[in-house]
C-alpha cells in the first residue's frame, strides 16, 4: 500500500496530508486535522451526522475517500461562523431549539445550509423536509429544524432586517 | 393560555448549551481523544445460548499492535444489576465466563493501538462453545421442556408482579359487557445517534476516569465500583455531551465494563465505541410483550373491571426489566377509575437481547393494549370515544387504590380540548381517520430499587462576585434540555436572568449525586432540588439586603430580573450584582452558597406527581397496498407548569417520532435469537418528509409537588401514539391491529381476514 | 474495515481502460463509491487496485439529440440528472426517480455509472432505464460494446462486464410520440429503494391502440425483469379498468420474488399486482394526451 499525498482545503484554509488512500473523508477531517465537530453515527451511510460540504454540495464524509477531493474546498461545521460571527442557519437553530443531544446538529446544519444555498426560496415545507431527507435525528422529530431553516428562507436573518 | 406571571420560566430561552452544539464544539465521549490512549474491541458470541469451553488468545496477543485481551476470568466475575436492592436480579456478568445466553453477549475485548488491528485481532481469538439448546419466545420459554437459562430459575420466569385492587370477579358479574383481546408487543431500539462509548483511564494509584455516553453518571460510578473493586469515591464519570439515552445508557454496558477492565490491566486510556451494528445487537431493547385483556363496563360505559395477564420477552438478563414489568401493569390502569383491577406480569428470560427500560417504560405497550379496546368496546356499545373516557376519567384527588394519589390533573380539560379539536378537524376524506389516545404518565419514580444512600437530587448554587452563578447539580443533560431546564428554575428562583446561571453537570467529581435522567424524574426532582438551593442562597443573600434596608427579611424583601427590592415598593432597593459583593465583604470574603436536594416522602408507591394527556393521531392508509401516513398529530397536555419553552415543543415533537416509529415504523424481528435488521437500511426510523405536523394544545395546571407546579414532559407523550395510530385505522377501516409495529403487510393480511369472515370484525 | 489497497487515479478513459487491461480482475473501479464502500467496510469487496474515475470529466456529460437520445456519461452524478431541465422535459420519469434515490448527498456524488454496475436488486434508476428500453455502452481498451440494459444483468449483483470493461455511457433512446413512462416504487420511507417497484412505459397509436408496451418489475426477481406475458396483454388494445387490472394480476404472477424481512412473497406478488395496474393506468392516460 503507497500512501497518496492529499492537498485539499478546509473552511478556507488549505491542507496537506499524507494518508493511506483508504481514509475516508470523514477520518482525514476528524483523525487527521482535529475537526471533531463532523461525527460518525452508522456504518450505511444512513445517517447523516458525518455530512460535510464539497465545493458547496452536501456530501457523506464517510462515503467519500478523502483522495478523491483533492483541490476541493470542504466546508465542515465549523466553518459556518465567521469571525465568530454566526451563520443565520444557526442563530436560526438557536432561536427554534432546533437540536437537543447535538449529536446530529453539524451534519444537520450543513445540509440546511447546502439546501438554503441552492433553494433560497423553498416553495413549501415539505421541499425542505426533503432537503433534510438524508439526515436522521432521533430527538427532535425535525419540526423545530424544519421551522428554523424556514425562518432563515423567510430572510429573519438577512443583514439590516 | 393565561399571562407568564414569570421572568425566566416558560420563555423561549435558548438551551444552556446551544451555542456549544450549533458551531460543533460539544465534546461527546465519542470525540475524547487522550494521549497514549488504546483502542478495545469486544469480541461477541455467535451463539444464543453455549457454553464457554475455553479462550485462547495466544495469536490474538501476537498480533503487532494487540496490547492485551481479556476474558471474564481476568475479572471479579461479579454478576451485576441495576436493580442493587435485590441480589438475585444482579445476574448479568458483563464478559462472561460460564456460558453466554445471546447472540452478540461479550466474551472477550482486545486493546491494540488502531481500531483496526483491534479488530483484526478478534478474529485470531479462539472460543470452544458447546452449543446449548436455546428458546427466544417467552411464551415457549416457560414451558415446563424449555433450556434453562439462569440456574435455578425454574420456568425461565425471572420476575412476576401483580397489581390488585377491588374484587374482579364480582366486578366482572356486575358488568353489562366483557370483551378479551390477545395483543403482541415488539421490541424498539433505543437508536441514540451517538452509540455506547466509553473511554476509561486508570492510573496505577488506584484512580480510575472514565468518560462515557451516559444518563447518569452516578450510577455509572457506583456500579463500576461494584464490579472494579475499585472505592467508588475514586472513579470519576465524566459526561459532558451525551448523543441521546432513552433509557438505553444507565444501566453498565460492555463499553464502560471492557474499557475499564483494559486501562486497570495495561494503565493506558482505552476507547472503545460501539459500531451501529453492536449497538442494536447488543445493547438492551425496549420489552417485547404478550398481553392479555379482558375488560368489563356497564353498557352505560361505566368501568367496572380489568384484569391483564402479561408475558414479557425479557431477553438473556434482568437489567431494568423488573421496573418495566410493575409500570406496564401500574399503567394499563391508567388514566381510568377501574372499580376492580387485577394485573399479572411475567417476565421471561430468553436466548436473545435483553429488554430493559425504553421511554415510556412499558406505558406504551400498556397503551396499545388498552386504548384501542377502549375504542372497540365503545364502539360495540355505540358510545361515543370521548364521553366513554371522560365518564371513568383521573380526577384530582383520586386514589389509585394501594399505588398513588393523583393530585393536579388535568386529563378531563384535555379530554374537553381534543374533543373540540376533532370537530373542527371536520369530515375528513375517504380513508382518512382520527383516532385518539390518552394516558398519564410519572413524574420520577419513588421505589429506591439502585439502593443509594444518597438524596435522589442535590443542588448546589455558589454565587461569585460578579453575581454569576455556579449552579452545580447531578442531573444529566442527554439532550433533554435538563441544563436549561435547572438553570430557569435557578434564575426564576433567584431572581436574575438565566445569562447569570453557569450550570454544571456530568462530572461526578464536581457534580453532586443524582439518579439522573430516566423515568422523567429530573424536571421534578432535580428541579425541586435546584430551587430549594437557589432560594436558600437568596434568602441568605437577602439577610444582608435586610440588615442593609431594615425590611423584615421574610415578608418584605425580594429579588426579580437582577433587581433586590421591597415588595411594597418596588421601587425601593438595589441591584443584585451590588448585593452580592456587600454579602462577600460581610462573610470575610466567603461566597453564599445554597444547597438543595429532593426525595419523595410519602407520595405513595409509584410517583410523587403525574402527567396526562389525550393525543389526536390522523391518519391515512392506502387501504390497497396497507402503507400508512400520519397526516397530524395533536396533543392536549397537562405537565402541570411549563418550564423550558423551546425544550417542551422539543420533546412532544421528539417524543412523537420515536412513538409514532413503534407504531407503524420500527420493526425488529429477532429469528433464532439473531437481530434480522441491525443496520440503518433496514431499521426504518422516521425522517423529516414522513413527521407530522404536531400541534400542541398546553393545559394549565399547578402541581403541588412539582417546582413552580411543574411535572413531567417527554417520556409520558410516547404513551399515546401507537395506541391512537391503531384507533385511527380502526375509524377508517374497522381493522383491529393486536400487533405493534403496525406493518403494511398485517393490514393487508388483516384486510383478507376480514373478507373471509364477511366483513365481521 | 477496509483492507488495503493499491490506489490509481487515470487521467482519461484511455488511461483507465489500460489499466483495466494490465490489472483485470486484481482491480475494481470506483466512481462515486455510495454502494463500494459500504461493502469494502464490511470486507465484502477486497481488492488489490482500486482504479478511481471520479474524477474522469470526459465521462461527465448530458447531451440530447432528436435521433439519437439521451446520452448520459458514466460519471454523470445522480444530482446532475435530477436537477436537468432538458431531462425533466424530455424524460420527467427520470428526474421523478432521482428525486426520490437514496438521499440528496448520495446523489451528489454518487453516479449513474456507478449505480448500474453496482447492480443492486432494489436499485431505482434500472427498471426505470429498461423501460424507457436504455442501453448500456461498454468500452475496454480493445474496443466498445453496447449491451441492451434489459441484458445486462444475468444475476443477482452480476453484471456482464469483464474485468477489462467499465460502463462509459448510458443511452436512452428518443420517447416514441405519444408515449408515456409511469414508475412508483413501494417503501415505508420515501427515499429507500422499493420493497419492489414497478416501471411501465406505454405508446398509443392515432387510433387510441397501445402499440408498445414495457413493463419492468424492481426487486421482484434477482434482476429487474420484464414482465412480459403483461405486456402482451396490452399491445394491440384500447386499454381500460378492465385490462388494468389484469395486468396487474398477470405481472404478479410473473414475479418472481424472495421473502425478506421486509415483506413475504405474497405480499411482494400483491404489489407488485396494486402498482402495475396503477402504472399501467397512469402511462396510458398519460400517453393518451401526449
Amino acid at each position: 500500500m503507497e500512501k497518496q499525498l492529499l492537498r485539499f482545503y478546509v473552511n478556507d484554509q488549505e491542507y496537506e496530508l499524507f494518508i493511506n488512500p483508504k481514509t475516508l473523508l470523514v477520518e482525514a477531517l476528524r483523525d487527521h486535522l482535529g475537526f471533531a465537530g463532523t461525527k460518525r453515527g452508522c456504518d450505511t451511510a444512513s445517517c447523516g451526522v458525518c455530512t460535510v460540504m464539497v465545493n458547496g454540495m452536501a456530501v457523506k464524509g464517510c462515503s467519500v475517500l478523502a483522495v478523491q477531493v483533492s483541490g476541493m474546498h470542504i466546508t465542515t461545521v465549523e466553518g459556518l461562523e465567521k469571525d465568530g460571527k454566526l451563520d443565520p442557519v444557526q442563530s436560526a437553530f438557536l432561536d427554534e431549539g432546533a437540536y437537543q443531544c447535538g449529536f446530529c446538529t453539524s451534519g444537520m446544519l450543513m445540509s440546511a445550509r447546502a439546501f438554503l444555498n441552492e433553494t433560497p426560496a423553498p416553495k413549501d415545507g415539505m421541499e425542505i423536509r426533503r432537503g433534510i431527507e438524508g439526515n436522521l435525528c432521533r430527538c427532535t422529530g425535525y419540526n423545530s429544524i424544519v421551522r428554523a431553516i424556514d425562518s432563515v428562507a423567510q430572510g429573519k436573518y438577512r443583514e439590516g432586517v | 393560555m393565561t399571562t407568564n406571571k414569570y421572568s425566566v420560566l416558560n420563555t423561549r430561552v435558548h438551551n444552556v448549551d446551544g451555542y456549544a452544539k450549533v458551531t460543533g464544539r460539544a465534546t461527546y465521549t465519542f470525540d475524547v481523544k487522550l494521549p497514549g490512549m488504546l483502542y478495545g474491541k469486544i469480541l461477541r458470541s455467535p451463539h444464543p445460548h453455549a457454553r464457554i469451553i475455553s479462550i485462547d488468545a495466544t495469536e490474538a496477543l501476537k498480533f503487532p499492535g494487540v496490547k492485551a485481551v481479556v476474558t471474564g476470568k481476568d475479572t471479579l466475575g461479579v454478576k451485576q444489576g441495576i436493580w442493587r436492592r435485590y441480589p438475585e436480579l444482579c445476574d448479568e456478568q458483563i464478559l462472561t465466563i460460564e456460558k453466554v445466553r445471546y447472540i452478540g453477549e461479550p466474551v472477550a475485548a482486545v486493546a491494540a493501538i488502531s481500531e483496526e488491528i483491534a479488530e483484526q485481532a478478534l478474529d485470531l481469538i479462539d472460543v470452544q462453545y458447546e452449543v446449548l439448546p436455546f428458546v427466544d419466545d417467552p411464551m415457549e420459554a416457560i414451558k415446563k421442556e424449555a433450556p434453562m437459562i439462569h440456574d435455578g430459575v425454574e420456568r425461565n420466569v425471572n420476575i412476576t408482579r401483580h397489581i390488585e385492587w377491588g374484587d374482579v370477579e364480582e366486578a366482572f358479574e356486575e358488568a353489562d359487557y366483557v370483551r378479551e383481546d390477545w395483543f403482541k408487543l415488539g421490541g424498539q431500539a433505543h437508536m441514540c445517534m451517538e452509540t455506547r462509548a466509553t473511554v476509561a483511564s486508570y492510573t496505577p494509584d488506584k484512580k480510575l476516569t472514565v468518560y462515557t455516553s451516559t444518563q447518569s453518571p452516578y450510577y455509572h460510578q457506583a456500579l463500576l465500583a461494584g464490579v472494579l473493586g475499585l472505592r467508588e469515591s475514586d472513579i470519576r464519570v465524566i459526561a459532558h455531551y451525551v448523543g441521546g439515552g432513552f433509557g438505553g445508557k444507565f444501566e453498565l454496558d460492555a463499553s464502560q465494563f471492557c474499557a475499564c477492565v483494559l486501562s486497570m490491566k495495561l494503565s493506558k486510556p482505552v476507547k472503545i465505541v460501539f459500531t451501529r451494528e453492536e449497538d442494536f445487537i447488543a445493547t438492551k431493547r425496549r420489552t417485547p410483550m404478550y398481553y392479555y385483556v379482558r375488560t368489563g363496563v356497564k353498557k352505560d360505559g361505566t368501568f367496572c373491571a380489568r384484569e391483564a395477564r402479561v408475558f414479557t420477552n425479557g431477553g438473556a438478563y434482568t437489567g431494568m426489566g423488573a421496573t418495566a414489568l410493575y409500570l406496564t401493569g401500574f399503567f394499563h390502569s391508567f388514566p381510568y377509575k377501574w372499580k376492580a383491577y387485577r394485573y399479572d406480569g411475567y417476565r421471561v428470560y430468553t436466548n436473545s437481547l435483553p429488554s430493559t427500560s425504553m421511554r415510556g417504560f412499558g406505558a406504551p405497550q400498556a397503551m396499545f393494549c388498552s386504548e384501542q379496546q377502549i375504542d372497540w368496546i365503545a364502539a360495540d356499545l355505540g358510545l361515543d370515544i370521548i364521553e366513554i373516557r371522560r365518564k371513568n376519567a383521573h380526577t384530582s384527588g383520586y386514589e389509585v387504590p394501594g399505588q398513588a394519589t393523583i393530585a393536579s390533573c388535568g386529563l378531563t380539560q384535555c379530554l374537553d380540548k381534543i374533543e373540540q379539536w376533532i370537530k373542527d378537524r371536520g369530515k375528513l376524506p375517504k380513508n382518512r381517520a382520527i383516532g385518539i389516545s390518552a394516558a398519564g404518565f410519572m413524574s420520577g419514580g419513588i421505589f429506591n430499587w439502585f439502593d443509594s444512600p444518597y438524596s435522589f437530587s442535590s443542588a448546589v448554587v455558589t454565587i461569585n462576585y460578579d453575581g454569576v452563578v455556579e449552579l452545580h447539580v447531578g442531573a444529566q443533560d442527554i439532550g433533554q434540555g435538563s441544563n436549561t431546564t435547572m438553570a430557569i428554575i435557578c434564575a426564576e428562583a433567584l431572581g436574575v436572568k438565566i445569562e447569570n446561571i453557569k450550570v454544571h453537570s456530568g462530572d461526578t467529581d464536581h457534580c453532586p449525586a443524582d439518579l439522573g435522567a430516566w423515568g422523567s424524574r429530573q424536571t421534578l426532582m432535580a428541579g425541586n432540588a435546584t430551587k430549594m438551593a437557589a432560594e436558600d442562597a437568596k434568602k441568605q443573600l437577602l439577610e444582608f439586603a435586610s440588615a442593609k434596608f431594615g425590611y423584615n427579611i421574610i415578608y418584605d424583601l425580594d429579588i426579580k430580573d437582577g433587581w433586590v427590592y421591597n415588595v411594597a415598593r418596588p421601587e425601593r432597593g438595589m441591584h443584585y450584582t451590588d448585593l452580592v459583593k456587600e454579602a462577600l465583604r460581610g462573610k470575610d470574603g466567603q461566597r453564599i452558597i445554597g444547597r438543595g436536594h429532593y426525595t419523595p416522602h410519602r407520595k405513595g408507591m409509584i410517583s410523587p406527581a403525574y402527567s396526562y394527556m389525550v393525543q389526536a393521531v390522523e391518519a391515512e392508509i392506502d387501504v390497497e397496498t396497507g402503507k400508512l401516513a400520519i397526516i397530524n398529530c395533536t396533543t392536549a397536555h397537562d405537565c402541570g407548569q411549563p418550564i423550558n419553552t423551546l425544550g417542551l415543543i422539543g420533546q412532544l415533537e421528539g417524543a412523537a417520532s420515536m412513538a409514532a416509529g413503534y407504531g407503524y415504523l420500527e420493526n425488529m424481528p429477532v429469528e433464532d435469537g439473531k437481530v434480522m435488521n441491525p443496520n440503518l437500511v433496514d431499521y426504518k426510523i422516521i425522517r423529516a418528509p414522513e413527521m407530522p405536523a404536531c400541534e400542541i394544545i398546553e393545559i394549565d395546571t399547578y402541581e403541588p409537588e412539582g417546582p413552580y407546579g411543574a411535572k413531567e414532559a417527554g417520556e409520558g407523550l410516547t404513551n399515546p401514539t401507537a395506541a391512537a395510530l391503531g384507533n385511527a385505522i380502526f375509524h377508517a377501516t374497522g381493522l383491529q391491529m393486536k400487533q405493534a409495529p403496525i406493518m403494511p403487510e398485517m393490514i393487508v393480511n388483516a384486510f383478507k381476514e376480514k373478507k373471509k369472515e364477511g366483513g365481521k370484525p | 474495515m477496509i483492507h488495503d489497497f493499491t490506489y490509481l487515479r487515470p487521467g482519461n478513459v484511455k488511461e483507465a481502460l489500460a489499466m483495466l487491461a494490465e490489472y483485470h480482475d486484481s482491480a475494481k473501479i470506483i466512481c462515486g463509491g455510495q454502494s463500494l464502500l459500504i461493502i469494502m467496510r464490511q470486507g465484502l469487496v477486497i481488492t488489490e487496485h482500486l482504479i478511481d474515475i471520479k474524477g474522469l470529466e470526459e465521462l461527465n456529460y448530458l447531451s440530447y439529440d432528436s435521433r439519437a437520445g439521451l446520452k448520459i456519461g458514466a460519471t454523470t452524478t445522480h444530482r446532475t440528472i435530477e436537477k436537468s431541465l432538458l431531462i425533466k422535459e424530455k424524460y420527467p420519469v427520470l428526474v421523478a426517480m432521482e428525486e426520490k434515490l437514496a438521499s440528496i448527498q448520495v446523489r451528489n456524488w454518487g453516479t449513474m455509472g456507478g449505480n448500474l454496475a453496482h447492480a443492486d436488486a432494489a436499485g431505482d434508476p434500472a427498471p426505470v432505464l429498461i423501460a424507457l428500453n436504455a442501453t448500456v455502452k461498454v468500452g475496454s481498451s480493445a474496443g466498445e460494446r453496447s449491451v441492451p440494459l434489459e441484458d445486462f444483468y444475468p444475476g443477482l449483483f452480476e453484471t456482464v462486464l469483464s474485468p477489462d470493461e467499465m460502463i462509459l455511457e448510458v443511452l436512452v433512446p428518443p420517447p416514441p410520440a405519444k408515449s408515456a413512462t409511469a414508475y412508483h416504487k413501494f417503501n415505508l420511507l420515501e427515499s429507500d429503494q422499493g420493497i419492489v417497484a414497478v416501471a411501465v412505459s406505454l405508446s398509443v397509436n392515432d387510433a387510441g391502440i397501445c402499440q408498445n408496451a414495457r413493463i419492468v418489475l424492481g426487486n421482484a426477481a434477482p434482476v429487474p425483469i420484464r414482465a412480459r406475458n403483461t405486456e402482451k396483454l396490452l399491445i394491440g388494445k384500447k386499454l381500460n379498468e378492465k385490462i388494468f387490472t389484469k395486468a396487474g394480476e398477470t405481472a404478479g404472477e410473473e414475479a418472481d420474488p424472495v421473502a425478506d424481512i421486509h415483506a413475504s412473497e405474497d405480499y411482494r406478488r400483491h404489489l407488485i399486482s396494486i402498482l402495475t395496474r396503477r402504472m399501467t393506468k397512469e402511462a396510458w392516460n398519460q400517453a393518451c394526451q401526449a
